[in-house]
């Protein structure tokens, strides 16, 4: 990786962390024109760090880095605000969205318009509209900038078929279509799993406990 | 190296945030430096592990079944409190506010770790909140991102399984003793999500 040293600082959204050492996070981070970067915040478990509160998923942040190596110093994280907190169903819509990203960005690509789409994505959850389209776009998005979107007639490495007026409503980004529902969705996920070589994403295995437990 | 001493480092390295080399650290610090507490630890680990139970009624550790806490009977049993760790079961009663039960879930959801509502035991929790006697289920999951998703997840099970208890959720907002200059924005951002209702007045 990379050695010398680096700073930067960047529109972004924390994506998932976890506990290091006795007060730090690991930080996973989406930055807009950074990509995925990997930070630790010192002392971000402190009763009076500054970073504490403000280290959230679904809101955006202006993120500041320094540092060498793959694992980079978050030094400072401010609050843009101005989303509302996701809940109830958007909330594990959210968390997929970050798993798609976790699973498929590597680290330190920067892509601007799948960030845009994330942004999009988490502004529409977040305001309350429907689910499913939202969820559609982001996948499309997603694979678009890994490379792995085909071209119709070409229907990709999967043995789903997709027809030409399927193909329509995703290239126009008619993520409401009926025919969305009934034919691009399976389509994309199994676009989607071809990514993912296989490995199970945890965000879906939950919701769909969610689902058969909880919703009924 | 040693297999004993090779025993011993596989084990500290079982902790969270221990890797190899503080695993290491720990195991020789032990037996070079202070023998009596490694022996000490041993005996209280294994008595630990021996006799700590989960209570029956509040699922935190105990040396009996029903635990001191619930078992007192000046408790009021129409209120339960859910909290994540036995720690946060501390520093809610160190209020002194609540006088009601308690339920620890021993964790939280975290869907990108692959923690589901399987792995948190959520059917002794519902069995709990079902009995005839419990009016309201407090839920006092931390304020970060999974003990707001445990929140949800646990509301949603709550209401379908038990439609005839009250739901709340402890407050969020600006601490005690803060002043608004100095309070982070993510907080004030918070605190007027939550804002309530002082006059409702109708012209």
């Amino acid at each position: 990786m990379n050695e010398t040293r680096r700073g930067g600082s960047d529109r972004g959204f924390l994506l998932h962390a976890e506990p290091w050492r006795e007060t730090s996070l690991l930080v996973d981070a989406w930055t807009r024109a950074h990509g995925r970067l990997w930070l630790v915040a010192k002392g971000a478990k402190r009763p009076h760090s500054a970073l504490r509160s403000v280290l959230l998923p679904f809101q955006p942040l202006h993120l500041r880095w320094s540092g060498k190596g793959e694992r980079l110093t978050l030094t400072g994280a401010e609050w843009l605000g101005g989303m509302p907190l996701l809940s109830g169903e958007a909330l594990w819509c959210g968390y997929y969205l970050n798993e798609l990203i976790l699973r498929l960005a590597p680290r330190e690509v920067p892509h601007p318009e799948w960030f845009d789409a994330y942004e999009t994505a988490v502004r529409a959850l977040a305001a309350g509209e429907p689910v499913a389209p939202v969820l559609r776009a982001f996948e499309w998005a997603s694979l678009q900038a890994t490379g792995h979107a085909p071209q119709w007639p070409e229907t990709g490495p999967v043995a789903v078929p997709l027809s030409a007026e399927a193909y329509q409503a995703v290239a126009q980004g008619a993520w409401s279509a009926p025919i969305v529902a009934r034919e691009v969705k399976p389509w994309l996920r199994a676009l989607i799993d071809h990514c993912l070589e296989g490995r199970p994403l945890r965000t879906r295995a939950f919701m769909k406990e969610w689902v058969t437990n909880g919703k009924g | 190296m040693s297999q004993a001493l090779n025993e011993l480092i596989d084990a500290l390295k079982r902790l969270p945030g221990l890797g190899p080399r503080s695993a290491q650290r720990l195991a020789h610090h032990l037996l070079n430096h202070d023998r009596a507490a490694a022996k000490r630890l041993a005996r209280a680990l294994a008595r630990a592990a021996e006799v700590l139970v989960h209570c029956a009624e509040c699922n935190t550790f105990s040396e009996t079944p029903v635990c001191a806490r619930c078992a007192d009977p000046a408790r009021d049993r129409s209120v339960v409190c859910v909290v994540e760790t036995p720690a946060d079961l501390e520093a809610f009663d160190a209020a002194h506010v609540f006088q009601g039960c308690y339920y620890v879930l021993m964790g939280r959801l975290s869907p990108l770790d692959g923690i589901g509502p399987k792995a948190l035991g959520i059917e002794k929790l519902l069995a709990r909140i079902a009995r005839p006697e419990v009016k309201e289920v407090v839920l006092a999951t931390n304020f970060t991102a999974e003990g707001e998703a445990t929140a949800q997840w646990l509301a949603e099970r709550i209401a379908a399984a038990v439609p005839t208890c009250t739901i709340t959720r402890l407050a969020r907002g600006v601490p005690v003793g803060g002043e608004l200059e100095y309070a982070d924005p993510a907080t004030i951002a918070y605190a007027w999500h939550d804002r309530r209702v002082l006059t409702n007045q109708q012209s």
